[in-house]
């Protein structure tokens, strides 16, 4: 419970003011599309909100709520997007993420983690990956006989969804060989980024397995890590702060793109595809993805952290470069959803196992958002996006719409 | 306490399984524990989600009939949306959230309780209309604002306030039985405040509002106004770095600052005598500090750095006109006021935090930054009566809330209230804002001493500063100075909700 404390004065100020649910004044847009939390929207109780969580969390604390009977349920449907935390801390210096996630870390700990989770767990425990294939087929996909720069000090971290999508490592390779940026793969040693078990709340794994992966870092002398997966990128940037000082640098393979782009080093062929699409915001990669300092200090009356607190408030995630990127392809128009970069809805992918019909709800209300923006694809920067919304509408990923437009380098 | 297996199941027959709940975790949810009520903890026996006005019509008699109380709510952030006594379910309303009709023509919309401001302003903007937004947040429930407070917001200066855009209320009564006010009690349409016979508006409204003390009010119109300036808003920015601008020659803002508020008073009378801004309000300054900071840290910084002194007595008036010759004209003689009562314009680096944040104005946006000083936040007086009969309560704040400034009890902010003009300074409107230190037990103590101070100094002074309205212990006290209307209001609740379980605030 000592953790929760630490929170405790997150619990105590809120206000019930309702900024946790509803969109962002100045991205307004009317009566639909203006709730940001995707469990509130589906469940409608206030417990299932970020107010409701924080009230929760108290209740554990003070020990009126009881770990086991029934709070799980709306802890784990909880996506963990952090729409919430951005939205609250708009106008406030509250933790209500960190919150959450501490308290999904208590109850992990007192064994009532859902059986989904652990399974997930076991599986990245044996094969490294939250799939459970086997670990000799990470990078089963690479073509015969390529080469990476073995001597360079920048890594390309493919992620687990290599699995399930390796288009989009292969589209991030061409980017990269296309524009001149020499990297290394880091092959049979490259494991799971632990994102799922952190934000599980399943803490010994996740520490576990991050401290091996920063120490794989450090011993091979990576100075940079550009990563294919948004997951993965706001994994390192946003939760291996918490474990140790990250030296190499984080980049997402949307920021080295949009820079050769700017930079000229790579050129994009027009090939007559004229498409309306909109642009969804990954949470990990926007919001989530903005890098974590620790605090330790005191809170003084009215609020006064000292020494000054550094707030994540969703502001720092990267937004503007895959905007860059679908600027610069030719033929593509792009429309903005009322729901966008910082303040963008989540597509629940995360809580499909522990509650699947809030998670189906809310991927059918970011698809019918981007229908009613006029757009005929949704391009992401996610695999987990993509799972989530590609049965209903035409989507891809932007490394892989990007690939498609290089003009050199195309063969791997 | 829970509820009895039958009525449970009653109630879960009328909404359906999904939308009742008596989980723990899920009551854990709207149990009281903001800063600004630390003090009651009662616990709901249910909450209970209706989808129509005839569900909410099933689940009231049943209450009624099983001696339940109820207290229904859309956003649940006032202190009269939990329960407050033993043996009472919550009924939640957001799932109403449907705008019924928006009626350009006839320039009125009709809403369900779940809509929130957030989500109307923008649909009415698009026609070119607008409403009077009240001063509670983008989150808040339009419906409840209109109907269960007093709807004072920044710009009713020229719109007036939002209880004058009431017009058909449809509202189940505690038994089950519905009743329709105005045009629509005869069928006539929405359009219209009242009908023949006696108002029933006023019995349901009164002055403040009933917080479903008298059953559940389940759709209203409300009266559109036309947008005030341009239609063009440009907005971008990532948060919490956002901007809300009216790029246009006819939307400019000015804030001036003032030796004494009856400088304040005398501009504001001029100003509404000459009919010109849009929205004229001495504002907090307190809260015009937080607004323009991203932090409690940047706030204390700013607020000890010239920001206090800066702002000490402002006056934001927004001119908002359909021609630029028309912004001349009012800027004109919005200056020449300000030369005749001392109005002097607050540092440029100042002031443009409004240009940049006309959200404040559209619905009162950024708002709850107030709270950002840890949540102790405790908003007083309320009342309304003439500018001068407010502004004279402004100055005599000044003749108790020292003992608690000085002492540390509430914020060293001695000068943080409102004072809002309506109907170009027909009448005004006046809120006593105090934060405190939530950590500190004693300063929460001080609070209570604080409202007691503030109404005792009303009475003493027959000032019309207390909200009325609403059947609890203050309503008791003040009820004498407002023509005995807590004795009204008690014969008005007897005979409506003869059981008592509608709210029942004492």
């Amino acid at each position: 419970m000592d953790k929760l404390k630490k929170y405790e004065y997150s619990m105590d100020s809120c206000n019930h003011c309702g900024q946790c649910k509803w969109i962002l004044p100045p991205k307004m847009h009317g009566w639909d599309f203006a709730e940001i939390c995707p469990i509130h929207r589906y469940h409608r109780f206030d417990a299932y909100s970020g107010q409701g969580l924080l009230n929760i969390s108290k209740e554990v604390l003070n020990g009126k709520l009881k770990i086991g009977e029934g709070l799980e349920k709306v802890l784990w449907s909880c996506t963990m997007c952090g729409a919430c935390d951005v939205n609250c801390k708009s106008v406030r210096d509250i933790e209500v993420l960190e919150t959450i996630h501490t308290l999904r870390t208590v109850c992990a700990e007192e064994g009532t983690a859902p059986e989904s989770l652990l399974s997930m767990a076991k599986k990245v425990e044996e094969t490294h990956n939250i799939y459970g294939e086997s670990h000799d087929k990470r990078f089963a996909w690479l073509p015969e006989g390529f080469e990476d720069d073995k001597d360079s000090d920048t890594v390309l971290f493919v992620g687990c969804s290599a699995y399930t999508h390796p288009e989009i490592a292969l589209a991030a390779i061409k980017i990269l060989k296309a524009g001149g940026v020499k990297f290394r793969l880091l092959r049979e040693e490259e494991f799971c980024c632990g994102a799922s078990l952190w934000r599980g709340g399943l803490m010994a794994d996740a520490e576990k397995l991050i401290s091996r992966n920063m120490a794989l870092f450090k011993e091979k002398g990576i100075k940079k890590i550009i990563t294919a997966c948004a997951e993965c990128f706001g994994s390192f940037r946003g939760i291996y702060p918490r474990f140790g000082a990250m030296e190499a640098e984080v980049l997402h393979i949307t920021q080295v793109a949009a820079k050769l782009l700017e930079e000229g080093k790579i050129t994009l062929k027009t090939d007559g595809e004229m498409q309306k699409l909109t642009y969804h915001d990954p949470c990990m990669l926007g919001r989530l993805s903005e890098p974590w300092e620790a605090w330790e200090g005191e809170i003084k009356p009215y609020g006064l952290h000292v020494p000054e607190k550094k707030w994540r408030r969703g502001f720092d995630g990267v937004y503007a470069e895959p905007r860059a990127i679908l600027e610069a392809i030719p033929g593509l128009e792009t429309v903005e959803m009322p729901r966008n970069k910082e303040d963008a809805l989540c597509c629940a992918y995360h809580s499909r196992e522990t509650d699947g019909d809030m998670s189906a709800c809310t991927a059918e209300e970011r698809i019918r958002e981007a229908k009613a923006m006029g757009a005929e694809k949704i391009v992401s920067a996610c695999p987990f996006c993509l799972d989530a919304l590609s049965d209903a509408m035409p989507m891809e990923d932007i490394s892989v719409l990007l690939a498609r437009y290089i003009e050199e380098g195309g063969a791997i | 306490m829970s509820l009895k297996r039958e009525v449970y199941e009653a109630l879960e027959a009328v909404v359906g399984k999904r939308w009742i709940s008596e989980d723990e975790f899920v009551l854990s949810g709207n149990r009281v524990k903001t800063p600004e009520v630390p003090f009651f903890y009662h616990t709901a026996d249910a909450i209970i989600i209706p989808g129509s006005t005839e569900e909410v019509q099933k689940v009231l008699r049943i209450c009624n009939e099983n001696g339940i109380c109820f207290v229904p709510l859309v956003s649940g952030v006032s202190a009269e949306s939990f329960a407050n006594r033993a043996g009472t379910v919550l009924i939640q309303l957001s799932r109403m959230n449907k705008i019924v009709e928006i009626n350009g023509l006839d320039r009125y919309a009709i809403i369900e309780p779940g809509v929130r401001h957030v989500q109307l302003y923008p649909e009415l903007r698009k026609r070119g209309l607008s409403y009077t937004a009240a001063a509670v947040g983008p989150g808040g429930s339009v419906l409840a604002n209109f109907t269960s407070s007093s709807g004072d917001h920044h710009n009713q200066h020229n719109a007036s306030r939002s209880n004058r855009y009431l017009l058909g209320v449809e509202m189940v009564m505690p038994d089950g039985e519905i009743v329709r006010t105005g045009s629509l009690a005869t069928d006539s349409g929405w359009f219209c405040p009242d009908g023949p016979g006696p108002g029933l508006r006023g019995l349901m409204k009164g002055y403040f509002g009933n917080h479903g003390q008298l059953g559940i009010i389940t759709r209203i119109a409300i009266g559109l106004t036309p947008c005030n300036g341009p239609s063009e808003i440009e907005s971008g920015g990532i948060s919490p770095n956002h901007y809300v601008r009216m790029i246009s020659p006819c939307s400019k803002v000015y804030v001036f600052n003032f030796e004494h508020i009856y400088h304040v008073r005398d501009a504001m009378l001029k100003i509404g005598e000459a009919e010109i801004g849009a929205t004229v309000l001495k504002y907090f300054y307190l809260p015009a500090t937080l607004m323009m900071t991203n932090s409690a840290n940047e706030f204390h910084e700013k607020w000890n750095g010239g920001y206090k002194e800066a702002l000490s007595m402002p006056l934001v008036v927004h001119l908002a006109t359909q021609s630029e010759k028309e912004m001349a004209y009012e800027e004109k003689i919005l200056f020449e006021i300000m030369e005749e009562t001392g109005g002097k314009r607050i540092p440029r680096e100042i002031e443009k935090w409004w240009d940049e944040h006309m959200d404040f104005f559209m619905i009162v946006s950024r708002l709850q930054s107030v709270l950002r000083l840890g949540g102790g936040w405790m908003p007083i007086k309320l009342g309304s009566d003439s500018v001068t009969h407010m502004c004279e309560i402004g100055r005599s704040i000044g003749d108790f809330i020292h003992d608690f400034t000085d002492t540390g009890k509430i914020f060293d902010a001695p000068e943080n209230y409102q004072i809002i003009p309506m109907e170009y300074g027909h009448f005004a409107h006046i809120e006593l804002l105090v934060n405190w230190d939530r950590t500190n037990p004693a300063a929460g103590k001080g609070i209570g001493e604080l409202r007691i101070r503030s109404r005792n100094n009303d009475l003493e002074n027959k000032f019309h500063a207390e909200t009325t309205g609403s059947l609890n212990a203050n309503m008791e006290a003040l009820g004498p100075l407002y023509s005995n209307c807590h004795l009204w209001l008690r014969r008005i609740k007897e005979a409506i909700d003869p059981n008592g379980i509608a709210n029942p605030l004492m």
